[in-house]
């Protein structure tokens, strides 16, 4: 007895379903799953096609959170704001707004994964009702519990040839992130093995400290520029895109302090503050945090022999340039010799033309009455090294060839 | 000096000079870790920020010729030119060796005709558009539309820049797992870093390098598809176009009775489009712009006959709705003024929802926002007439108003 065509189609299908899992990095999901942890909003920006339900199906899986999908553009205004129903008499009781089916079983279940699909193909009247639904969590008269995180999906503009642009205030409320597809993880799915990928861990010991970091990189940055605050997209490229607000700028906040508890690399925080506050404002607060780390430059004068100085050139040189610059404002004999004996160390763990410029700049620095530091026979050989650039400008302007 | 040993004072003497030289480019030279490598014919990139240091090359050349390439170099990796090659070969298929030495030769000549000059030395046997017969002034991209290896580049083909330049792994790199490599965040920071600087730094800096600034992290889109979003946005809208009201019930009423539900209404959109007939706007652009148009109001819901055409210079004039318009000469010429075509669109009856006017810029504005939206397509004046008056090249004519959502027709279609 044979078996039915369809029976035999199944087992099949099933041999095909049969696929294994390996561990994997993979910063895209990494930064997904923790702006969803950090409970904000994500909007999920991809051709069709490219994985981004199966990326949110692995997230619920792994956060253990039932999923709920609801097809945004399929939907009327009145499914997010609620559904007018009319009791006996609407002028004493007014007229309760009712929400529909799946808010009704999310709020029930207390917590679960909504996943807004194709919000950028719904009406414009469709996204004004969606505000509501992502920043307050109300459908209709309920409210969904603080357990429901929100993620939604949208085709980039090049794509949705019938789609409508996000607004900019709904566009605010969200972590733009943008999903590629891996051609090797691709390749290797369909050969049988797709990523499991590592979840970040928040490290309560590191809490407090994260909260005061986030803050401190934060404020620091908008202290020093104000004009970063609130800037509206004026180019229409940037339109639908993140910009920086007060409440953008708090989720970047959060996100930093998340990020540094879960201890998470600045390429997945890259991802997630940029695509919060945008690409300027975002790069101005990494470069912002990059700063941070480098070292106090009165620590170091402090004790120079012990400085660490970082191994890459350009923030090498913005340390040694920081440290003559405090020596500058701040002049005494015993400054000036520690910020000798520190390019010193420089020039011997590094490449001398750093050096060049603060030496330079720390010579002009010399006030009458100050001894010659030993410090300083150390860096003497950049003089020549200085001279021979000197002369190749020379040559370059006396051959007329920089022309 | 031992033949074959790295002379590196004269590496880091040169890229000293070249700091001196380009200060706004000190940032991104100083991050540039460079590696001895005895594989390298000169000296290579690879996308991790490693520049690999023949020291044969570094003994026969002068320190100025030096110079020039690490700034050669390290403009590679600021324009992202391993990207760039990677979205080519991606897109059109050019994976094979002769392709990424096109896409190298390519960015090359993105980058020699304009970095060397004014204190920096061109290093010898640096290839340029003219070399090959070709206008200066292009991107990478266009220049790989251009040429084809043959007898004209059999003499680059030693010319390797690495990884860096054209995407295609090379031998002697050591790859992301490598020391000393910057991380994709790494990159960017420098390069923005660098992009900053630049556009912080009034007059200096060479025009080349003040539109990479700009665009470095905001290339150009195409323009239909700013166009047809700003368009849509305009026609669908509340008041115009598509969307939802409570004059008409919902079909889903019928079951929920005694509910109003509204519905999805649809009111084709009414748009007037004004033409700036003015000399400075060609008749391929402005006619590839105008179907692009009726193609958009086409795409949400608008009848040809609900599109209607003004041309427009010093008066304006009526040319008619769309459906009559195939072909329509379009008359004008000399100065604009764009008040008269928007006092004469909204006179219309109906009135129009959207008005999309196509000009240059070239023109006063109206004062007072009109009653309905309005986008501006903005041709790009010539290339060679970037500055817009030989007498008086600092003056430039007011941007549209803010009231109107302008876009540059000027990037790629």
């Amino acid at each position: 007895m044979s078996e039915s065509p369809l029976e035999v189609a199944a087992e099949l299908i099933a041999l095909l379903g049969d696929t294994a899992t390996e561990p994997r990095a993979d910063p895209q999901l990494e930064a997904l799953t923790l702006a969803v942890a950090a409970d904000l909003p994500v909007l999920l920006w991809g051709e069709p096609g490219i994985g981004k339900t199966a990326a949110l199906t692995q997230l619920a899986g792994s956060l253990g959170l039932p999923l709920t999908t609801v097809i945004a553009s399929v939907h009327e205004p009145s499914d997010f704001s609620g559904l007018p129903v009319i009791g006996d008499d609407p002028a004493a009781q007014g007229v309760p707004m009712a929400p529909p089916d799946w808010a009704v079983r999310l709020a029930r279940a207390g917590r679960g994964l909504l996943f807004l699909d194709e919000l950028s193909t719904a009406p414009p009247a469709v996204q004004a009702a969606l505000l509501r639904l992502v920043l307050e969590r109300r459908v209709g008269a309920l409210r969904l519990p603080a357990g429901v995180r929100i993620v939604a999906a949208a085709n980039p503009r090049s794509s949705a040839a019938d789609g409508w642009e996000l607004s900019p205030p709904l566009a605010n409320r969200f972590v733009h992130l943008q999903w590629k597809h891996d051609h090797d993880v691709v390749v290797r799915g369909l050969g049988g093995t797709w990523p499991r990928a590592s979840l970040p861990r928040l490290d309560q010991d590191r809490v407090p400290e994260a909260v005061a970091f986030a803050r401190r990189a934060v404020c620091g940055l908008l202290a020093a520029r104000p004009a970063l605050v609130h800037l509206l997209p004026d180019n229409e490229a940037r339109r639908g895109g993140p910009w920086p607000s007060p409440r953008s700028w708090e989720m970047a906040l959060r996100l930093v302090a998340f990020a540094t508890a879960a201890g998470t690399s600045r390429e997945v925080l890259s991802m997630l503050v940029r695509g919060t506050v945008g690409d300027g404002p975002g790069l101005e607060l990494l470069a912002a945090m990059d700063r941070m780390d480098l070292p106090d430059p009165e620590a170091v004068l402090a004790d120079p022999a012990a400085a660490e100085l970082p191994e890459r050139g350009d923030l090498r040189q913005a340390v040694l340039d920081g440290v003559v610059e405090a020596v500058r404002r701040r002049p005494d004999q015993a400054r000036w010799d520690a910020a000798w004996v520190l390019l010193g160390r420089a020039l011997e763990s590094g490449p001398p033309d750093l050096v060049v410029v603060p030496a330079s700049t720390l010579a002009a620095l010399r006030q009458a009455g100050w001894d010659i530091p030993p410090a300083i026979e150390r860096v003497a050989g950049i003089v020549s090294l200085s001279r021979r650039a000197d002369r190749a400008a020379a040559r370059v302007a006396a051959s007329g060839r920089g022309r | 000096m031992t033949a074959g040993t790295l002379d590196s004072e004269k590496l880091f003497a040169a890229r000293l000079h070249a700091a001196r030289a380009r200060p706004y480019l000190a940032t991104a030279l100083f991050a540039l870790h460079p590696v001895e490598s005895r594989q390298v014919p000169t000296m290579a990139v690879d996308r991790h920020w490693r520049c690999y240091v023949s020291p044969a090359f570094v003994a026969r050349t002068p320190v100025e010729e030096l110079a020039g390439v690490w700034v050669h170099e390290v403009s590679h990796l600021l324009r992202d030119h391993h990207g760039r090659s990677d979205r080519v070969a991606g897109e059109s298929g050019l994976t094979g060796r002769g392709d990424r030495l096109r896409m190298n030769i390519a960015a090359d000549l993105e980058i020699n005709d304009d970095v060397f000059g004014d204190g920096l030395a061109r290093p010898e046997g640096a290839v340029e558009p003219a070399t090959l017969g070709l206008p200066e002034g292009e991107l990478m991209e266009d220049y790989l539309r251009l040429f084809r290896l043959g007898p004209y580049t059999q003499g680059l083909v030693w010319l390797d820049c690495g990884s860096g330049a054209d995407g295609l792994e090379r031998a002697w790199d050591l790859g992301p797992g490598g020391a000393n490599g910057l991380t994709e965040q790494e990159r960017d920071a420098v390069r923005f870093r660098v992009a900053q600087g630049i556009t912080g730094r009034p007059g200096s800096v060479p025009q080349g390098w003040r539109r990479w600034a700009e665009e470095a992290f905001h290339p150009p889109q195409p323009w239909r598809e700013l166009l047809g979003a700003a368009i849509r946005a305009a026609v669908s809208g509340p008041g115009a176009g598509e969307d939802y009201t409570y004059g008409r019930p919902s079909r889903r009423s019928a079951c929920l009775p005694g509910v109003v539900l509204p519905s999805l209404r649809r009111r084709p959109p009414r748009v007037a489009v004004i033409v700036d007939t003015s000399g400075s706007v060609s008749d391929a652009e402005l006619g590839t712009a105008l179907l692009e148009v009726a193609a958009i109001v086409a795409a949400v819901g608008g009848r040809r006959e609900l599109v209607s055409v003004l041309s427009c210079d010093a008066a304006a004039r009526v040319v008619g709705p769309l459906c009559r318009a195939e072909g329509i000469t379009l008359v004008g010429g000399g100065g604009t003024d764009l008040r008269r075509g928007f006092a004469r669109a909204l006179r219309a009856r109906p009135a129009p929802d959207v008005v999309v006017a196509l000009t240059d810029g070239q023109t006063p504005w109206p004062q007072v926002r009109p009653p309905c939206r309005t986008v501006v397509g903005l041709f790009p004046r010539g290339r060679a007439g970037r500055s817009w008056d030989e007498d008086d090249p600092d003056r430039v004519p007011d941007g549209p108003p803010s009231w109107a959502r302008a876009v540059d027709l000027g990037g790629p279609p």
